[in-house]
């Protein structure tokens, strides 16, 4: 009697937390998506950056189209004349997951434009995210860890910044993919389900379609099974959450166009293969060894398995030759970059050149997991207390993402849900042990008695996450380590009465002042975490930066110079023109001008890039030259100088004349700088004073001040007064921020020799009659 | 006057757009030529080579070049299909002409005739240096021959030159060869060798040389030899033409009339060739010859009627376009075996001579190479005397689409056996277990 | 030496042998199944040595549809062998539901990517 009535308010205990913590689900699935949508209230519903046009316009393509139009398509409008296979360079998860949206939502009616769709798309899915995010936290250490997990993933700013309402990239649903695929691999890991396993493919497929970080997925698991297996941890459930992965997600792999054959072709991939025939000759070994006597396993090992991993060798070794003979050891320039941190700088300055592939600084550590950097110690330590697979596999994901995020600043991303998993595990065993020794504790003073308290103390947990407190986190979760043995759901019930007196034990040596204090410091920083992912979503991350705001003394200024710009051309110039710039605008010109570009952010053809920076850092007859040879109508640059805009082309210039010279070795960068000091004032070499950047850039840049002054480099450019012989300029936005030239026809005549002293008569009626706005020189 | 001028401009309105058609791509020969003068004079001792302009059909218009009212464009329409000027010694035009206008009327398209004389001035100067065409920098310079003269009664300074170096051009000078030398007294002037738009039509014998005939020489000319023209022409990019003398008396009805006899050569011709010369170079001046068109360029694949909007590589294709040539009056088939077209995408990837069936029709077929990107038929001809064709006509190239590869390669047989078999033995097994569970 | 290893080996093949005659038939007829995949699976890659690589997407496909199905069979052997401790609450009907739906994905993207 006693024992059902105990089972029954354990099961009514259960359903009311479940029923709770579905509610704080869905409630953290709403601050997900609400917390991103900060730049659509400031600014406006449109995309952002550069990237997203580009998969911008791929969807509208998807969606006016239909699928196999978009699988075959071969866009003539960008990379002239060579034009790119979109269909077969694409990572198209996104798109093709934005295009169903769309379908759907039209097909129930609701005429949403595509737009707004590709705008919503990743704060929807960063919802999504932070589902998955409880799930795996869920299999890995518990629902509260989960719980917990998910609110820190909601409003990581690491992910806030890659997926704000607009920031269309492949990164807003590849997160959510990463978390769901190793939540799958946990999954199956822990239950030995084929069935987990086929979804685990599936939704490693959806990975692979999304984003070229799914390397990191293929070997991840791998690592994390070779150490299963050396720790001695080779179980069948990972036979069968590893092996079916591999097969089915090589062959659903490689159904990708733009990853193809390099599923099996290229090193990102042959540590998975490799693992592959490891934990087959470890099942063998596991199987003759169930069914051997112990004595006769030993001869086995001595004969068939010696010879066994002889053949083992061998492989490895052809295996390591083939690999070997081709020059990049098979590793594409980003893998190595990451493997090999100053491979990049030294060989390709065009993945160096990209602010998103340098190393990440300190304080953007701070700035983008912020307290959650001090919690991953803690959580760390709470996964070895007990160390299962699952836990095993998320240390494993923090460490190995740790790395990455040192090489690549655009790698914290993958860093984000590892730091949230084990924040969330860190955060929630803390308060776990608080509240217990809480719990224990209040029946002392008050008298009351313990079991009504415990729904509502779990319930704590999950809603009142976040924080840091460093030093108690490692005392706790030592003692903690025992108690926290069995998180399992169907053990719960039986070991109930055992752990509640094990913890009823053990924690009375936490006195209850100190559990208070340290609760009340949890909450305290979880506030404050709160009140930096807000921040951050709400001032850092939500400018859309095509459109660029600046508040000084005299109110708010919007600069809307590059739509302004992109108008123009569209409006302006013919449909078939060329326009040239640096590749950094290659997509938007493509999306907003219509316009074909000779280049874009899709960075796969240097030679083409290098000949754009050549062009760019030439002086303007030979770059006239070039962009003839190009069928250039259209030279557009960005020129910040005027209000200060920092990331424009003149900042960018070093990179064009390096990305040149790698190609073309007549540009040299010393010739750009002044005892190795990149200048644009009258010290400024005259290679430099020469170049079409600079000239294209500063062309009647001092009539604005009389000066000439350059509000970003803080100086006085070196040349003034110059006329443009090979280009004319056809628009400068109001803000002077982007400068569109046209190329002038080849001249009509070609003129004799020039005699100044016969033609100084006429020159004199020339320039009478044209007016007075000339520059008098 | 003014009243008059006004009243024949609001005649004129009604007529306008006819007057704007009358210089046309489809009629390129000139209608309304301008010739300015020094002074009225030259408009009758010029007479023999107005008269046959005017034959031709041509409306002159004669103004005195420092006339006040002239003036080359009214409402931005240009009023003249081309220009005379036979003023040597203006310093500045009337109106609201100068150098850089008469310049900026060439570059839209339109021609000029331009005559200097010795003591030419700095205008007509400056005008015949922005065409490529250098005047000997002497004012009072003058081009002699020693043997190859004109032998003439009055004359001994040998500056009356009969020269019978003509340019080999058809096209230029007519089919028919000009017997007699053309008599040239003035200024010589000298080309930039590298200036690949300008022709010397009329060189000086290697034994001329240019200098102030009344002075002695005291220092080396300038200009000597063969490399002194002195007529040349310039075919400007927009095809515009032009026609440079060093004299303006060659054009004169006395140098039309009088007979000629070289220096050193026993035949005397009864007349001189300025006249054929002169009226020949005219022609081709005015576009009344060498005036290729090239209309309808036509491309698609062998087998289909229409043009694609894109080709696959591999793709066999064929390719045409029709040339027409301009005989003055009306568009001839234009007949040649040298035309080319290139497959181009930043380099030719094919390169075909075009063949003809004699009735203006180019074509030729070819097979798209195996790459693909943006790629362009270009048609780029330049002969000389010609107005030159450049055709470009973008079309994108793709590569197979998915379902284009082959399909069922015997190669790959056993795979799809193996595959096959597979499936079978996983379906097999599949419903034994179903049988064997559902007994 | 030689004689003792070669004794040791026999004693071996037959300690296997009697070993594994102890499974039960269904097992067996896995066993057989994935020895099958495998058997052609070696084939093909003998047969790409010999011809050459040229469709590669069918030597794919055809060779991973065979070690596929072994593997999944694999799968299916560990989880209904009743001698596994790990997936005693695993009714073997499940377990062969999830090996029919593996099966179900490899076989369609197979299929796909032959051609």
């Amino acid at each position: 009697m006693a024992a059902s009535d105990a089972s029954n308010v354990a099961s009514f205990r259960n359903a009311f937390g479940g029923v709770l913590s579905f509610f704080i689900l869905i409630l953290i699935g709403v601050l997900a998506f609400s917390i991103r949508l900060f730049s659509v209230i400031k600014y406006e519903s449109v995309i952002h950056e550069f990237d997203p046009y580009f998969n911008y316009r791929v969807t509208q393509y998807l969606v006016k189209s239909g699928i196999y139009d978009f699988w075959n398509w071969f866009d003539d409008r960008t990379w002239y004349p060579l034009g790119r296979v979109i269909g077969g360079t694409v990572y198209p998860g996104l798109t093709l997951t934005a295009g169903t949206l769309w379908k759907i939502l039209n097909s129930l009616n609701i005429p949403l434009s595509v737009e707004t769709v590709c705008v919503f798309t990743a704060p929807i899915f960063s919802a999504f995210a932070s589902w998955a995010t409880y799930l795996l936290t869920k299999e890995v250490k518990g629902t509260g860890a989960g719980l917990t997990a998910a609110v820190l993933l909601a409003m990581v700013p690491s992910y806030i910044s890659r997926s704000v309402a607009g920031s269309y990239d492949n990164e807003a649903v590849a997160i959510f993919a990463l978390i769901f695929t190793f939540y799958l691999y946990i999954k199956t890991l822990n239950t030995g389900s084929l069935f987990y396993a086929t979804l685990n493919a599936i939704a490693y497929f959806y990975m692979v379609c999304s984003w070229g970080g799914y390397t990191f997925i293929i070997n991840l698991i791998p690592m994390h099974v070779l150490l299963c297996i050396i720790t001695g941890r080779y179980s069948s459930r990972l036979y069968i959450a590893y092996a079916p992965l591999v097969v089915l997600g090589t062959l659903l792999a490689s159904l990708v166009p733009v990853v193809g054959f390099n599923a099996v072709m290229t090193s990102e991939h042959f540590a998975s293969f490799l693992v592959f025939i490891i934990i087959h000759v470890v099942a063998l070994v596991y199987y003759i060894k169930g069914i051997l006597s112990p004595k006769m396993f030993k001869v086995a090992v001595t004969l068939v398995v010696s010879v066994g991993l002889a053949i083992c060798c061998a492989m490895i070794a052809v295996l390591i030759a083939v690999v070997a003979s081709s020059p990049t050891k098979g590793w594409s320039g980003r893998s190595l970059s990451l493997l090999d941190p100053t491979y990049a700088s030294k060989y390709i300055p065009i993945i160096a050149s990209v602010s998103e592939h340098q190393p990440p600084t300190w304080p953007s550590y701070f700035m983008d997991i912020n307290v959650l950097a001090f919690l991953v110690p803690a959580g760390i330590i709470a996964c070895f207390s007990p160390l299962s697979d699952a836990s095993s596999f998320v240390v494993l994901y923090i460490v190995t993402s740790v790395y990455f995020s040192g090489v690549m600043v655009r790698l914290m991303l993958v860093l984000a849900p590892a730091a949230c998993i084990m924040s969330g595990i860190a955060l929630s065993q803390a308060l776990d042990v608080f509240t217990r020794s809480i719990k224990f504790q209040l029946p002392n003073l008050l008298g009351l008695s313990p079991s009504i308290d415990e729904g509502d103390a779990s319930s704590d947990n999950a809603v009142a996450p976040n924080d840091v407190v460093k030093t108690d986190k490692s005392e706790d979760t030592t003692k903690e380590r025992v108690s926290r043995k069995s998180k399992k759901k169907e053990k719960e019930q039986v070991e109930k009465p055992v752990s509640k007196s094990q913890v009823k034990k053990r924690l009375l040596v936490l006195p209850l002042e100190a559990s208070v204090i340290a609760i009340f410091l949890l909450i305290l920083l979880a506030a404050f975490y709160v009140v930096h992912s807000v921040w951050a979503a709400a001032e850092a991350y939500s400018a859309p930066s095509i459109v660029l705001t600046s508040r000084s003394h005299d109110g708010l200024h919007v600069f809307d110079d590059f739509r302004e710009a992109y108008a123009w051309l569209r409006h302006n110039t013919e449909v078939d023109d060329k326009v040239a710039s640096w590749w950094d605008y290659g997509y938007q010109t493509t999306a907003m001008a219509n316009r074909t570009v000779i280049v874009d952010n899709n960075t796969w053809n240097n030679t083409h890039i290098a000949t754009v920076g050549t062009a760019m850092s030439s002086p303007e007859k030979a770059a006239w030259e070039i962009f003839q040879s190009l069928d250039v109508k259209y030279v557009l640059v960005v020129f910040g100088g005027l209000v200060g805009y920092p990331s424009d082309d003149i900042n960018k210039f070093l990179w064009m004349v390096r990305i040149g010279g790698g190609v073309f070795p007549h540009i040299k960068e010393p010739d750009y700088l002044r005892d190795g000091q990149y200048r644009i004032d009258s010290m400024a070499t005259p290679t430099m004073l020469n170049c079409l950047m600079y000239k294209l850039s500063y062309y009647r840049f001092v009539e604005t001040d009389g000066k000439g002054f350059d509000k970003v480099r803080h100086t006085e450019i070196g040349k003034k007064y110059f006329k443009l012989t090979h280009f004319e300029e056809v628009f400068t936005t109001h803000h002077w921020m982007v400068r569109i030239y046209k190329l002038k026809p080849p001249r009509n005549r070609i003129r004799g020799k020039v005699k100044k002293s016969k033609s100084k008569s006429s020159t004199k009626t020339v320039s009478k009659r044209r007016g007075t706005r000339r520059n008098p020189f | 006057m003014s009243k008059l001028v006004v009243f024949l401009f609001l005649a004129l309105i009604p007529l306008l757009p006819l007057l704007c058609n009358s210089f046309s791509p489809e009629k390129p020969s000139d209608r309304r030529v301008l010739v300015l003068l020094d002074d009225f004079a030259i408009k009758s001792s010029h007479s023999s080579f107005f008269k046959p302009l005017q034959s031709r059909g041509f409306d002159l218009d004669f103004k005195l070049a420092d006339d006040p009212k002239i003036s080359l464009q009214r409402y931005g329409q240009y009023l003249y299909d081309a220009l005379i000027l036979f003023c040597p010694t203006i310093e500045r035009f009337g109106g609201s002409i100068d150098a850089a206008a008469i310049l900026d009327f060439v570059d839209s398209g339109h021609d000029l005739i331009v005559a200097a004389d010795s003591n030419a001035s700095d205008l007509i100067r400056e005008i015949a240096t922005e065409c490529g065409v250098d005047f000997d920098e002497d004012p009072a310079a003058m081009v002699v021959d020693h043997s190859g003269y004109a032998v003439s009664a009055t004359e001994g300074d040998h500056t009356l030159i009969a020269s019978d170096d003509f340019i080999k051009s058809d096209v230029i000078l007519g089919s028919k060869k000009i017997e007699a030398p053309v008599l040239f007294q003035g200024i010589g002037h000298s080309l930039n060798p590298s200036n690949s738009l300008v022709l010397k039509v009329l060189s000086a014998s290697p034994s001329a040389y240019s200098a102030n005939p009344k002075s002695k020489l005291t220092s080396p000319p300038s200009l000597t030899g063969s490399s002194i023209s002195l007529v040349s022409v310039v075919q400007a990019r927009n095809d515009a033409r032009i026609l440079i003398s060093g004299s303006l008396s060659m054009f004169s009805n006395r140098f039309f009339r009088s007979g000629v006899q070289k220096a050193g050569s026993p035949v005397k011709h009864e007349k001189s060739g300025n006249e054929r010369f002169l009226t020949e170079l005219s022609k081709w001046v005015f576009h009344e010859r060498g005036h290729l068109k090239a209309v309808n360029v036509q491309h698609h694949k062998i087998g289909e009627a229409d043009e694609p909007a894109i080709y696959r590589i591999n793709d066999d294709l064929e390719y045409s376009v029709d040339v027409y040539e301009w005989s003055g009056t009306s568009w001839e088939p234009y007949v040649a075996d040298d035309v080319q077209v290139q497959f181009y995408m930043m380099s030719p990837y094919v390169l075909k001579t075009l063949s003809t069936d004699g009735k203006g029709r180019f074509f030729t077929s070819f097979k798209v190479p195996d790459v693909y990107g943006v790629f362009q038929f270009k048609v780029e001809y330049q002969r000389l005397g010609y107005t030159s064709l450049s055709l470009s006509k973008q079309i994108p190239v793709r590569p197979f689409r998915h379902n284009e590869y082959e399909r069922f390669i015997p190669a790959a047989y056993p795979y799809y056996g193996a595959a096959f078999s597979m499936v079978r033995i996983s379906f097999s097994r599949i419903f034994a277990f179903v049988f064997l569970s559902l007994n | 030496m030689a004689r003792s290893t070669s004794k040791d080996a026999q004693d071996l093949f037959r300690a296997l042998w009697s070993a594994y005659s102890a499974t039960p038939t269904n097992l067996k007829i896995i066993d057989l199944y994935v020895m099958f995949a495998v058997f052609t699976a070696l084939i093909q890659v003998v047969y790409m040595a010999l011809v050459g690589s040229f469709p590669f997407n069918s030597f794919l496909s055809g060779v991973l549809s065979c070690v596929g199905t072994a593997v999944l069979a694999v799968c299916l052997r560990i989880q209904v062998n009743k001698e596994n401790k790990e997936f005693k609450d695993l009714a073997p009907e499940r377990a062969f539901a999830d090996f029919v739906l593996c099966n179900l994905v490899l076989h369609l993207v197979i299929m796909n990517f032959l051609g």
